[in-house]
């Protein structure tokens, strides 16, 4: 009981640290800028969340470290930038029904093509390794270097420049404070996806049997449930979740490139080890936490912002080697 | 009580045997071979390509101890490997001059920066799951890139570091005639880094038949069982990333030497050397070391002529597109290659080769 209760507080600890180490680059940033910078690196946090929560998921239950997650990433991105392209109209349209819908729609192509070849990658590649983490880590990345190739053979190898929807482009002005509209609906983007994640799996049965997966494999498949349906649908859902970040990334970094994956899986590995692999609420908060101090060191001291976030993780490794949460929380 | 054991009587068949084997003499001729090579193909492409394949040969090798024999896949070791080139190019280079005691300080710093570095990340990961260490090193490598690029004031940046090597080891220098072929500091540093790389070879032969190896091979297959039988695997784990990590580095000291030029892209880089690395490595065979040198041998090989196979093609078949944006991308079908040999022979050529053989006997 008291150690549980400990173990509570320890928790809130964390947390309370963890806001007042946030709140410290307020010593030498001005506040309005300081605003700016949050929102930015919410967002750009959210964005991670959405590719780490897939290789957290997939980790999890199938104890798959998918490498290949970097390059379905940038498939994601590559096909929201073809619907762009085709629906040009709607993209440059003054209305934000015709920019809503373009939107919605390159989202749901890119998840739904980008969750097919999930998969196919999982039927045709990852099934056969099941159990071998070495043979699973060398197969994705042969994964990774034909999906990539691949993207260089039906669009090209050179980087291309995407739209911003018309009224999705642009900033408020609030109070002095400067807030880009797009980073807004990424974040909201990133809650709703949290939100969705959440109540799937602790509402419905599909995700008490994910959840119970996570727990004890062997049992769930005990009990009737038939495991390997539920690992691709897992996978392939995985697979949508980095295809919407790829989207809404190449969309916030107004460019696609071929190799735009393998940067933001870096991200997602850092971001799952520090959340805790298996965990989405630790995804959550491996994200915001890589996606602030990322923004707030990139604006005082650029050269130190790739190597901060690594900092980051080499402290909770030494603190906490399994990561915040817990697998399955 | 007296006579050998059985083991002992068949390791006495085995020496008397070993040098009388087909594998050994295939080993003697393949050393002839690279050996000779500066007399029998002069021109410097070809050299530069035995170069490659018996550097990389040894590289591939060097992360087998990693890989093979300790069951640990690492992203770091192009890093390790342009770690220890950039250790030479500063010393001899940037921020030293040539010199024969800067040449051998190269070596020695290489060995004691890679080795602190392996220790602190094997530290830091190894306590948590074997493919922490993968995810970390990636990680650290692409960050190594990118400190490199950034602070192009100490490192010379994208652009990289030229030096030249000391005394005897430089382009300039020329000890003469012989056999028809003039004997310049190219080809003396062909033969001081082919013979580093036979020491480091044997060494790393030695190093996976002690009994410290023999334990690594019993942790790759087995961890629990490994530690239940009272071996500390944290311990020996730490070991052979290290050792294969130094060698990693004196390797890059040895590449650097050779290219007397080190950039991010050549040296450090995650998608361009460590891809290499790997296809050599399953093509060759995973746990065999020797299956290096095939590896390395058939990419080098198939790099260095694929221009000239593509110019063959259009020649060939002028019509066909298809072919030709295929043959563009050949990547794309290295990386096909590569699923199927891990999916079907993951032993690789020597290790299948090896199996056969021990089948045959059998029967």
């Amino acid at each position: 009981m008291a150690e549980s209760i400990f173990r509570r507080w320890n928790q809130e600890l964390t947390m309370a640290g963890a806001g007042v180490l946030f709140l410290l680059p307020l010593l030498a940033i001005q506040p309005k800028t300081y605003l700016t910078l949050t929102i930015a690196g919410l967002a750009m946090g959210m964005l991670l969340f959405l590719v780490a929560s897939g290789v957290s998921i997939i980790f999890g239950l199938m104890d798959v470290l998918n490498f290949a997650h970097g390059a379905l990433f940038a498939w994601g991105a590559y096909v929201g930038f073809s619907v762009f392209q085709l629906l040009m109209k709607w993209v440059e349209a003054d209305s934000v029904l015709q920019n809503l819908a373009v939107f919605c729609i390159a989202m749901v192509a890119a998840m739904v093509a980008v969750g097919l070849l999930g998969i196919i990658l999982e039927r045709v590649v990852v099934r056969r390794v099941y159990g071998n983490h070495l043979f699973q880590i060398l197969i994705t990345f042969g994964a990774t270097i034909v999906l990539v190739e691949l993207i260089r053979v039906f669009w090209g190898p050179n980087d291309e420049v995407t739209t911003v929807p018309l009224t999705f482009s642009g900033n408020w002005d609030i109070m002095d404070v400067v807030i880009s509209r797009y980073r807004v609906i990424c974040i909201l983007l990133g809650a709703i996806v949290y939100a969705v994640i959440q109540l799937i799996l602790k509402k419905t049965k599909i995700g008490t049997i994910v959840r119970a997966g996570v727990e004890d494999r062997d049992m769930v498949q005990a009990m009737g449930h038939n495991i390997y349906l539920l690992f691709t649908g897992v996978f392939a859902v995985g697979a949508g979740l980095a295809a919407l970040g790829g989207l809404a990334m190449s969309i916030f970094s107004l460019q696609v490139y071929p190799d735009m994956g393998g940067t933001y899986l870096l991200f997602a590995f850092i971001v799952v080890i520090i959340g805790g692999l298996g965990s989405v609420t630790g995804s959550l908060v491996g994200a915001l936490i890589v996606g602030l101090s990322y923004n707030y060191v990139a604006y005082l001291v650029p050269w130190a912002a790739a190597g901060v976030n690594v900092l980051i993780m080499i402290i909770i490794l030494l603190i906490r080697p399994t990561g915040l949460f817990q697998a399955g929380k | 009580m007296s006579g050998p054991t059985p083991v002992q009587i068949f390791h006495m068949e085995e020496k008397r045997k070993q040098y009388r084997s087909g594998s050994f003499f295939l080993k003697i001729s393949l050393l002839a071979l690279f050996l000779l090579v500066p007399f029998l193909f002069p021109s410097f492409k070809t050299v530069d390509l035995a170069m490659q394949i018996i550097i990389f040969g040894a590289l591939v090798a060097s992360f087998d101890i990693l890989l093979g024999y300790t069951g640990i896949l690492s992203f770091g070791h192009g890093m390790f490997f342009g770690l220890g080139a950039y250790c030479m190019a500063f010393l001899i280079g940037k921020y030293g001059m040539p010199s024969y005691s800067n040449l051998i300080l190269g070596f020695v710093v290489a060995a004691t920066a890679s080795a602190v570095l392996a220790l602190l990340i094997s530290l830091l990961t190894l306590r948590v799951k074997a493919i922490f260490f993968s995810m970390i090193t990636l990680a650290i490598a692409e960050l190594a890139i990118v400190l490199t690029t950034k602070l192009s004031g100490l490192t010379g940046g994208e652009d990289g570091i030229s030096f030249s090597t000391p005394g005897i080891f430089s382009v300039s220098y020329s000890m003469g005639e012989f056999m028809g072929i003039e004997i310049t500091g190219k080809i003396i540093t062909y033969y001081f880094i082919l013979l580093s790389c036979l020491a480091l070879f044997v060494a790393m032969l030695r190093f996976t038949h002690s009994p410290l190896g023999r334990i690594l091979q019993a942790i790759r297959d087995n961890a629990q069982r490994a530690e239940a039988l009272g071996n500390k695997t944290f311990v020996y784990q730490s070991i052979s990333i290290t050792f294969g990590c130094v060698v990693a580095a004196l390797i890059g000291a040895l590449y650097a030497m050779w290219m007397e030029y080190v950039n991010p892209e050549s040296s450090l880089g995650v998608m361009t050397i460590m891809l290499d690395v790997l296809l050599m490595v399953i093509i060759g065979g995973m746990g065999t070391l020797y299956g290096g040198i095939i590896g390395a041998a058939f990419l080098k090989i198939t790099q260095t002529f694929l221009p000239d196979l593509q110019s063959l093609a259009k020649h060939l078949f002028p019509q066909s597109e298809l072919l030709h944006n295929i043959l563009e991308r050949w990547l794309l079908l290295f990386g096909i290659l590569f699923i199927l040999v891990v999916i079907f022979f993951p032993k690789g050529v020597i290790g299948s080769l090896q199996e056969y053989r021990i089948r045959k006997k059998k029967i």
